[in-house]
Parts: C-alpha cells; sequence; structure tokens
C-alpha cells in the first residue's frame, strides 16, 4: 500500500469514528448477528428491510450498515448451528455438522470462541484483501468500455445461473425475468416508455427495494406461517466452557488462515459464495486431515475452518461490486441499490470520485469485526435465547416493519402492492426451488445490461463479430464458452472417471 | 393426490410465465428494433422474451418427463393461513390512507398474531400495542417521516 493509501485509510478512521458511523456499524452488526441467529430471515432480506433507515444519513453510514448486517449475520449463522443444530443462516448449514456434535461433548463453548475468533481473523484478511485488490482492480477495470462490461455480464450470469441451486435452467430463467422486469417504465437511452400498459405509476419502472423486499422478506415470512413450529432445545454454555484447550486451539490455527484466503476468492465468484465458500473449505478440511474419520463426530477444523471461509468471503465479494459496480449475490445487490439510493455509483470510478467511502467502509469494516468479536464471546447465551423466540411473536412485528418501510421510502402504497405481489410469487418460487438471487441480480443489472448492448453495437457499427477483437473482452467470453463445454461434458467425464476407476 | 396437484400447479405456472415471454416479443415488435447500428427500443427486451421462452419449454419437458415431485405445497392448515396472511397485508394496504398507518399498524399486528395462531388476547393486544408505539417513535419521532396519520390525524 503506497503513502496515500495508508493517509486514506487514516483518513477513513477519522471518518469513521463519527457517532453516527460507529453507531450505524454497531447497529448493523448487532441486528446482522441476531438475524444470523434466527432461522428464517436472511441477510439480503433484512438489508432491504434497514435500508430506508439509512437514507437519512450518508452513504458511507448506509454501507457500513449493510455490510454489518451481512458480516454479523455469518456470525450470527454459526451461534444456533452449534447449540441448536438448526442453521441461522444457509451459510452455516456445514457447521452444523461438527459444531452440534462438539456441543454434545460439551464443547459448544470451546466451539463458538473459535468461530468467533477465527471469524475475527478471516474477518480481517479479507478486509485487508479487499484494502489491497480493490484500488487495484478499480484502476485495471478503467479500460473497460460497453464491450467488456457486456461480456463479463455474460459471464457473471451463466456463472450465476449454474452456482444459484441446483437447477441452472431455472436460474437462467430468473436471470431473464430480472431482466424483463428491469426494462419496465421509461427507457433512458431514447425516453420511450416500455411495458407500461398506459399505466402512470409504471413509467419510472419498477423500484428495486420493494422487489427485494417482497421476494426475500415477505416470502419467508409465509413460508413460515405456513409452516409447523417447533421449539427448539437450546443448550447455555457456561462462561468457563468458553476457553478452548491447547489441542483445539492448535488444530484451529491452519483451517482459520485456509479458509479466509479460500473464502476471500470463493467471495469473487458470481451466486451464494458465502455458502459454497463454507462446503469447499469443509471437503479440503477433510481431505488435509490427518484424522478425517472424526469429521461429523466433532472436528474442530470442520467449524473453525468453513465459518473463517464464510466471514471472508463477505469482503471478497465486495470486490467485484466496488470495482466494477456489478454484484454478484443477492446482498450485494441490495448494497448497490442502496448506494444508488444515495446517488453513488460504485465502481472504477469511485476511487477516483468518492475515495472517501471506499476508505471510510474500509475502517469501519476493521471496527465493525471488532465489535462482533466483543459482542458475541460475552453474549453468546443471550443469542442462543434469541434463537428460541417464536415466530408468532416476531413475525408479525417484522410483516408491519416491511409494509410501513417500503411506504415510507417514497410514500407510494403502489410499492406497497410490488412488495407483496413479489412475497407471493417469491413464495412460490422458493417452494418450486426457483433460485431468487439470479432475479435480483437480473434486476439491478438490467439497465446497465442494456447500455452494455446498444452502445455495443453502436460502437462497432452493428457488427458484433469485432467483440473478438478487444482481448479483455474475448477473455471472458472464452471463459464463458470454456464454462458451458465443462457444465454440458462434466456428467460424460464424470460417469467415464467413475467408470475407469470401477 | 398432493403430488399430483403440486406438479400441475408448476407447469400452470410455468406456463403463465412462457405466455409472459410471448407477450414481451410480442410488444417488443411493436416498439420497434431499429438496426443494429442504432437499435431501437424493441431490440433488447425482444432478446430477452427469447431467452425466457427457450428455457422454460425445457423446463416443462424436465417436468413432464419427472412429473413425480417432493411434498404438497401447503399442510392442513397452511393454504388457510397463506391466504389470511395475504389478506391481512392486503388490509393494511387498503385501510392504511383512511384510518392513518397507526391505527391499521395496531389491528394488522393483531390479526397477523391471531392467524399465526399466538394463544389468547393479552400477548397479540400486548404486541400490537407496542409494535404500532415502535412504529411511531421510529418513523414519525426519529426519522421525521411524514406518513397518513387518518382519523388521529
Amino acid at each position: 500500500m503506497n503513502l496515500g493509501g495508508l493517509d486514506l485509510l487514516l483518513k477513513g478512521f477519522a471518518n469513521s469514528l463519527t457517532i453516527v458511523n460507529l453507531l450505524a456499524c454497531f447497529i448493523g452488526v448487532l441486528v446482522g448477528t441476531i438475524v444470523g441467529v434466527l432461522p428464517g430471515l436472511g441477510p439480503t432480506a433484512t438489508m432491504a428491510l434497514m435500508l430506508p433507515f439509512t437514507l437519512r444519513y450518508g452513504a458511507e453510514t448506509g454501507l457500513i450498515m449493510m455490510a454489518g448486517i451481512w458480516f454479523g449475520s455469518q456470525y450470527g449463522g454459526s451461534t444456533t448451528s452449534i447449540l441448536v443444530n438448526i442453521p441461522g443462516e444457509a451459510a452455516s448449514v456445514v457447521t452444523c455438522i461438527d459444531g452440534y456434535q462438539m456441543a454434545k461433548k460439551g464443547r459448544a463453548g470451546a466451539a463458538l470462541a473459535l468461530v468467533a475468533v477465527g471469524s475475527f481473523i478471516a474477518g480481517t484478511i479479507g478486509i485487508i484483501g479487499l484494502q489491497f485488490f480493490g484500488p487495484i482492480l478499480g484502476g485495471a477495470a478503467l479500460s473497460f468500455g460497453p464491450p467488456e462490461y457486456l461480456a463479463f455480464m455474460v459471464l457473471a450470469f451463466i456463472l450465476l445461473s449454474n452456482l444459484s441451486g441446483d437447477a441452472p435452467l431455472k436460474g437462467f430463467l430468473m436471470v431473464g425475468l430480472g431482466l424483463f422486469i428491469s426494462s419496465i417504465g421509461i427507457n433512458p437511452l431514447d425516453s420511450y416508455p416500455r411495458f407500461t400498459f398506459g399505466s402512470d405509476k409504471l413509467m419510472l419502472g419498477i423500484e428495486f427495494l420493494p422487489l427485494a423486499m417482497g421476494f426475500f422478506g415477505i416470502a419467508e415470512i409465509l413460508n413460515i406461517a405456513v409452516e409447523t413450529y417447533v421449539a427448539p432445545m437450546v443448550k447455555r454454555p457456561r462462561l468457563k466452557e468458553l476457553y478452548p484447550n491447547k489441542k483445539e486451539i492448535r488444530r484451529s490455527i491452519s483451517p482459520t488462515f485456509r479458509g479466509s484466503i479460500l473464502g476471500f476468492f470463493c467471495g469473487l465468484l458470481p451466486g451464494p459464495c458465502t455458502v459454497i465458500s463454507t462446503f469447499i473449505s469443509y471437503s479440503l478440511e477433510k481431505r488435509l486431515s490427518k484424522i478425517p474419520q472424526e469429521f461429523g463426530k466433532g472436528a474442530v477444523e470442520g467449524v473453525v475452518g468453513p465459518e473463517s471461509a464464510n466471514n471472508s468471503a463477505v469482503m471478497g465479494s465486495m470486490i467485484p461490486l466496488l470495482t466494477l459496480g456489478i454484484p454478484f449475490a443477492a446482498p450485494s445487490a441490495v448494497m448497490l441499490a442502496g448506494l444508488r439510493m444515495h446517488h453513488v455509483e460504485p465502481g472504477p470510478l469511485l476511487f477516483q470520485n468518492n475515495p472517501d467511502i471506499f476508505w471510510t467502509f474500509i475502517a469501519a469494516m476493521y471496527l465493525g469485526n471488532l465489535m462482533l468479536l466483543i459482542l458475541n464471546l460475552p453474549l453468546v447465551g443471550f443469542f442462543g435465547r434469541i434463537a428460541t423466540l417464536r415466530p408468532q411473536m416476531l413475525m408479525p412485528f417484522i410483516s408491519i416493519i416491511c409494509l410501513v418501510g417500503v411506504y415510507s421510502i417514497r410514500n407510494s402504497i403502489f410499492d406497497v402492492w410490488v412488495m407483496i405481489i413479489a412475497g407471493v410469487i417469491g413464495f412460490f418460487f422458493r417452494k418450486w426451488n426457483f433460485p431468487i438471487a439470479p432475479f435480483i441480480i437480473g434486476v439491478v443489472l438490467g439497465p446497465m445490461t442494456e447500455n452494455s448492448v446498444r452502445q455495443t453495437l453502436m460502437i462497432f457499427k452493428g457488427n458484433m463479430t469485432l467483440i473478438f477483437d478487444r482481448p479483455i473482452a474475448l477473455t471472458f467470453l472464452s471463459l464463458t464458452l470454456a464454462f458451458i463445454v465443462l457444465r454440458i461434458s462434466y456428467p460424460f467425464l464424470r460417469g467415464k472417471f467413475i467408470t475407469q476407476k470401477a | 393426490m398432493g403430488k399430483i396437484i403440486r406438479f400441475q400447479l408448476e407447469t400452470f405456472f410455468i406456463l403463465i410465465l412462457m405466455i409472459l415471454g410471448f407477450v414481451i416479443i410480442f410488444m417488443s415488435i411493436g416498439y420497434g428494433f431499429g438496426n443494429l447500428r442504432r437499435p431501437g427500443p424493441g431490440l433488447y427486451p425482444f432478446f430477452i422474451g427469447v431467452f425466457l421462452i427457450l428455457p422454460f419449454s425445457i423446463v416443462i419437458f424436465i417436468l413432464a418427463l419427472k412429473p413425480k415431485r417432493s411434498e404438497p405445497l401447503f399442510d392442513k392448515y397452511g393454504l388457510r393461513k397463506f391466504l389470511l396472511m395475504t389478506l391481512t397485508f392486503i388490509l393494511w394496504i387498503m385501510a392504511m390512507p383512511f384510518l392513518g398507518y397507526v391505527v391499521v399498524t395496531f389491528i394488522t399486528t393483531y390479526c397477523f398474531c391471531k392467524v399465526m395462531m399466538l394463544e389468547g388476547w393479552l400477548k397479540p393486544f400486548a404486541l400490537s400495542i407496542s409494535t404500532a408505539l415502535f412504529i411511531y417513535l421510529l418513523f414519525d419521532v426519529w426519522l421525521y417521516i411524514d406518513l397518513p396519520r387518518g382519523i388521529l390525524g
């Protein structure tokens, strides 16, 4: 990092140490931890829910709170996985396997302490990675023109459809549906109204936030309402149990660092990067372990590695968002929408036009990470008790926050209708395994995709083959082709490999 | 029976989305394609329509081949709860401009509690009062957002 970078970071610390930003960071990590603890409502819905409250403050305050929620939810998710065997968050599913087994052996406190410290280290490594790679990649992205963006988005959509859920075709569909929704309203390129059916309300298009809250918030509330609730049994760890023994500490060091680095690079992948990182980390730790037979029976590596990975992945996924303005995961799509509501456009120019936002964010994340460590260790029993809160008490409150929150953004009943309709459709999408993340990212990236398509056509005077003369675009398109070929041939290759092995 | 209903519902749902794809294509043609040097407003949505229809057709084909799916959508009380929750959301939307957000928040919170089977009347009542108060303090006092006050205005 050059001296300019260090100066900017110090300035970032000065900015983040304001009462408003510290409070935003604290609220973000606290709410995030609670959301991570509670099964059901995930970070995306919560971030969308909290977004209207950040509008009164600056863009960096909003970004800090959003990132705090996402970060905190990764921390909190592990608590219920270990104590109750219920993942509070999708990225903590893997933690249940060995975390709960450790709890059954009376090592719940030690597991929680190691996860908290491991997540802190992973978060710090992730922030350092973002701090170093962010500006470098942001500089590189300045050479991107519309053809490069178009090629990159094709790659992102293909990866996203394949990595979100187990049905790539449904992922494609959802991307397409998202792109369509974003095309409703007056097209800014030629001021032509499309798919408005004569409605004034549709002229400005469909707002992102009601859609996100509907698909992630209302759909989840409806899902929880129709399911039968079974109260979990929570084991409360005593304070003296929080101290891991020497053997556990020694065994957790390497998985923490491996998980941190692995998670950071997984964060660069489109799709549910935090979830993917935990599965890869778990299988990696199992492979590297000298006692793989212990996995599934309470191996500390199987808890610490994946939990470190998901925390680091959050920071990794900030890179495409902040450097290219392209979100690769649903929570970062909400962040992008939030920044746009503050009239800040993330992308390569962010580092030139608004460096304060980036560096304040980095500094606040260091502080947030520390806050999470301080919050999580002594309050672990409290968070465990939150997991037992009945949805009958919680969901009515969250429903009302969704309703009033969406209405308050533009004082628009139309937006509330959009949210409810999106929620009902989202409920069915979930039931039929249609992934929601590609849809939401399609909505956010729709206008950018259309601009790239049309500007590329205009630059190349209609001859799209000229895109192959652009090295960066060609690289992205080649990667896309390679991925498609690999995806199609994978079942055949796998079958052949298994036959040969047999 | 549940399995068959689910299959039919899912297929029906996808068919509706497929029809949407055709509507997009049809309307895009009306907006005008322009030419490749200077694309018109209909070109991009046209490709989205095509992009939608192709995978939808394949998904329907796959569903037709594998009609046996997992458990049904709703259990005995699930559908009733789903409909009542949706109706309560609609109640908030319809009544809020007239009754004001505080009163409607109180009523709908109570309804949500009862739909979600929170037993007795005291707990739902206490939760409704505290939610309405919290919403007032948060939006009116802290955030200064001017929401319709209705009969309390």
